[in-house]
């Protein structure tokens, strides 16, 4: 598969930041039975994706990149995959956190839990689902979804360093 | 609302550790298709352990954390191990018939050629000794 657009820098470093944020917070939420915990990250994920970049990796720029605490992983892919991504979480999150104000806790936990899995698929495995997902609808031409994945790289998979555009 | 906290923390546990589980399925999987790729990768098997290392050349924690590590564990082996690097970008044939999805990647084969352990993801020099010891 190939693309015929230009790939962009995309540290990956930032991205796995926003995971582990998310993973976290979710994860304490759900053990303190806290529904304004994924509320939270929820809507940091709505600003990210307004602002188009990963809603907790502020922290990275700021704070741990600087000193040196996570070192930047630059690799050639797209970024629109990763916003979509962030926007789906943002919605699970959002729906999950609803249910959880209006009493549905399995329903509102379960997509929580949904969220949390598939951010630590993508930070421990390297494996964006949504990412996966948004090719998939590029490939079956939905309007908006414009991309391809970088060439030779499994959709969802996350590109070696290099990858030709 | 302490039992309660543990109750839901023991739930947790349970989730994060079904997810291991399946994680382990998949490194299983993985180990499997590595046993396919020995044969495409050695003409000769060198019967003595191997690491095979999937890298790329822009891969920032491949240089400063899993190639010391790598040169680590072979000063500290010598000559009772071999590593063997393969550069994901030359030969994608190779990534994909072992399964790697991300780099680093480090597959540790026996002495038989059997792959024993695969670390998705940085492996630092302990750990790779390690397992290098139980093969």
């Amino acid at each position: 598969m190939t693309t015929s657009q230009p790939l962009q820098k995309v540290d990956h470093s930032a991205l796995k930041t926003n995971q582990l944020f998310i993973i976290f917070i979710s994860l304490i939420g759900f053990i303190l039975n806290q529904p304004l915990l994924p509320a939270f990250v929820a809507l940091v994920m709505g600003i990210g994706a307004v602002l188009k970049t990963p809603g907790f990796g502020i922290i990275y720029k700021s704070i741990l990149k600087p000193r040196g605490w996570m070192k930047p992983d630059v690799v050639d892919d797209n970024p629109e995959p990763h916003r979509f991504s962030q926007i789906v979480g943002f919605v699970f999150l959002t729906a999950g956190s609803a249910a959880l104000f209006l009493g549905s806790t399995t329903l509102g936990w379960t997509l929580v839990w949904i969220v949390i899995a598939l951010a630590s698929l993508n930070a421990f495995g390297g494996f964006c689902v949504g990412c996966a997902v948004y090719y998939w609808l590029a490939r079956l031409n939905v309007p908006g979804f414009t991309k391809q994945p970088p060439a030779g790289v499994i959709p969802g998979a996350k590109p070696k360093a290099g990858a030709i555009a | 609302m302490t039992s309660d906290i543990l109750l839901r923390s023991a739930i947790a546990l349970g989730i994060i550790l079904l997810g291991l589980g399946i994680y382990w399925l998949v490194n299983q999987r993985l180990l499997s298709r590595a046993k396919q790729g020995v044969a495409s990768l050695f003409g000769t098997y060198p019967n003595k352990p191997v690491i095979v290392y999937f890298t790329t050349p822009d891969c920032a924690p491949c240089k400063t954390i899993q190639r010391p590590a790598l040169d680590q564990v072979s000063k500290q082996l010598g000559e009772k191990l071999e590593v063997v690097e393969i550069d994901a970008t030359e030969r994608p044939d190779l990534a994909k018939t072992w399964g790697v999805m991300s780099v680093p990647t480090t597959f540790l084969l026996n002495s038989r050629g059997e792959a024993c352990y695969v670390n998705n993801g940085v492996a630092r020099a302990d750990k790779l000794i390690q397992q290098l010891q139980t093969l």
